[in-house]
């Protein structure tokens, strides 16, 4: 991104009153879920999580929809944390408190960019987990954040966002080409924006600004590569957000396999055959969970 | 998942699939499954499984899953009650237009990307393999996407699609190309009117459509023979390896190496894997369907 376009779009994100302000306890959150969940006591969960009471309450109706079966109603945060696992309550609650920072509608359907970010962050918490890298959790997290430029972008720069959305769709390619042949930017530059304005911790800075430019980042390349083949893997297998842009893919050829595989012995032997089959087990799981998230507000 | 006492008693959506994922028997026979034919039942679908290994414990008068997979380990006849098995896995499998992201790939990416890099060549050639085509449904549903084809990627390519398969009685039904509405449940109402021919009750594929496929019987453990099969571009081999044991789909796996054309595609059954099988195929994913990619030159060398 140029200098002035910078300029240009730090402008609108300043005066642009609908620019979402951090939820409270995202960073909390994402600070706290850096730590493997059997480290962390059922007590830190719980008071961070009842800081903010909407949130909480939230939770609570996401805790007691059909999508986890739940035989009795749960009504404490408490009750919810033993019932469902440390690991899960957190996530709820990070999908609750991201959703309350951003009521946009547009080109891009916002419930379908929502079912996209919740299968990548299963999705990269799942190869995170059978790659062998040590935090699964931070995977999970950094595919929920990974799209939230285009939230952003919703919300900044409408028009010039649709153009290059519609764009995408038209021509079936990748959105992150359309927009920066059309608007010298995407939306992975936007969301960096963002992710500094919230001081984020700087692993998820970097997985939002460099989730289509592996190679570019300078930093947690591991994370953001998982995270990458992560969103190309959920593009390919009808967790997408609606745009089917691509025809084919050797991901074994693909610069963050590469990347990842440096790191991560593991990856020497991985069954990427069999992690795409088990990966159609997670459509209706994300469906299901959208649409509990989404009764919510 | 959801911790055990808190799921309802009658589990249903997720939380059946989830009760079905925690049952340790059912995850180990899964894996043995995959281990010994490389055919995965995900997650979401060991429910499907579970009923299936019900049939086999009726039959067979045992009750419960831990004694089934010992059976499947342990017993004597634990190869032939894998067969068996596997027979309740992939039972009604086979249609037209079985597996339509497979399809989807062949006619959007694959055939486009071939004829491609065959554009500087003033004959062009397009040869399909259905290999162990059973009773001809997969290999009358290339011949009708070819024809498809015809006008657009297709013009002025010469096409044919080979269909082997060991069983004689398949094969003459397979020549015979008169099918019954279950195995046309995927095929719409223009296609039948422009592609078949009514037989009686059933319909009958149309001779245009039977001139492009060749069927001939062919045992994939013949060594001699496979190594005539030559200039492929693309091989179907749907659930059919499930049926030989590692060493043998290592031989035939290479097998269809060598006898595919340079940038040329192996298609295997939906659920199948040839993980451990072959490395020099390339795994390459397309939206729903993924395929074995034969590069032009071999990565890394070898033999």
């Amino acid at each position: 991104m140029s200098q002035a376009t910078r300029e240009r779009i730090e402008r609108k994100l300043a005066e642009i009153g609908s620019l979402p302000t951090i939820p409270t306890l995202l960073v909390p959150l994402l600070q706290h879920l850096c730590e493997p969940a059997e480290d962390v006591s059922l007590d830190r969960v719980v008071k961070i999580i009842s800081q903010d009471p909407s949130l909480a309450a939230q939770c609570l109706r996401m805790v007691n929809s059909p999508l986890f079966g739940v035989r009795y109603p749960i009504d404490t945060v408490r009750g919810a944390v033993m019932g469902l696992g440390v690991s899960r309550v957190r996530q709820i609650a990070m999908a609750c408190s991201l959703l309350k920072a951003f009521s946009t509608k547009g080109a891009v359907p916002v419930r379908a960019l929502w079912a996209h970010s919740l299968a990548v962050a299963m999705v990269a918490q799942k190869f995170a987990h059978e790659a062998g890298y040590p935090e699964p959790e931070q995977a999970y997290s950094a595919g929920l954040l990974h799209d939230l430029g285009i939230l952003v972008a919703l919300a900044a720069c409408p028009a010039e966002f649709e153009g290059a959305a519609q764009a995408a769709s038209r021509e079936h390619r990748a959105l992150y080409l359309c927009e920066r042949e059309l608007n010298g930017f995407d939306h992975g530059e936007i969301g960096a924006m963002l992710a500094r304005r919230w001081r984020l911790p700087a692993p998820y800075q970097h997985v939002l600004q460099y989730h289509h430019d592996v190679e570019q980042a300078p930093e947690y390349r591991c994370l953001v590569a998982i995270v990458s083949l992560a969103d190309v893997l959920c593009r390919l297998r009808s967790l997408g957000y609606g745009c089917e842009e691509i025809g084919f893919v050797d991901l074994a050829a693909e610069p963050a396999w590469a990347l990842a595989a440096a790191e991560l012995p593991k990856m020497r032997d991985f069954d990427l055959a069999r992690f795409t089959l088990e990966l159609d087990a997670f459509i209706t799981e994300v469906e299901q969970s959208v649409t509990a998230l989404f009764e919510l507000v | 998942m959801a911790n055990a006492n808190l799921l309802s008693p009658t589990p249903t959506g997720l939380a059946a699939q989830a009760a079905a994922a925690q049952n340790p028997h059912l995850r180990k026979i899964r894996d043995l499954i995959y281990q010994v034919a490389g055919i995965l039942q995900p997650d979401h679908k060991l429910q499907f499984l579970e009923d299936r290994c019900g049939r086999r414990l009726q039959q067979l008068k045992i009750t419960s899953l831990r004694a089934y997979y010992d059976c499947l380990t342990m017993s004597s006849v634990r190869d032939d009650e894998m067969k068996e098995l596997l027979n309740e896995i992939t039972i009604g499998e086979t249609c037209f237009f079985r597996n339509s992201p497979q399809l989807d790939a062949l006619r959007t990416v694959v055939l486009p990307a071939i004829l491609k890099n065959k554009s500087h060549l003033a004959y062009r050639h397009l040869r399909l393999w259905s290999a162990g085509c059973s009773t001809g449904e997969e290999a009358y549903t290339l011949a009708i996407l070819l024809l498809q084809e015809r006008e657009g990627t297709l013009k002025n390519v010469n096409v044919e699609v080979v269909a082997t398969d060991l069983n004689l009685r398949s094969l003459e039904a397979a020549q015979a190309g008169v099918y019954g509405d279950y195995a046309l449940r995927n095929v719409n109402p223009l296609m039948r009117q422009k592609y078949f021919i009514p037989a009686g009750e059933r319909l009958a594929v149309k001779p245009e459509v039977k001139s492009l496929v060749k069927f001939s019987r062919l045992n994939l453990m013949d060594d001699a023979r496979m190594t005539f099969m030559k200039g492929m571009d693309v091989i179907f081999c749907c659930n059919v390896m499930i049926y030989f044991d590692g060493v043998v789909r290592k031989r035939i796996v290479q097998h269809y190496y060598n006898n595919l054309l340079p940038n040329s595609y192996l298609f295997v059954g939906h659920a199948e894997s040839l993980y451990g099988i072959n490395n020099d195929f390339h795994l390459v994913h397309f939206p729903g369907a993924t395929a074995y990619f034969k590069a032009e030159k071999r990565i890394g060398g070898g033999a």
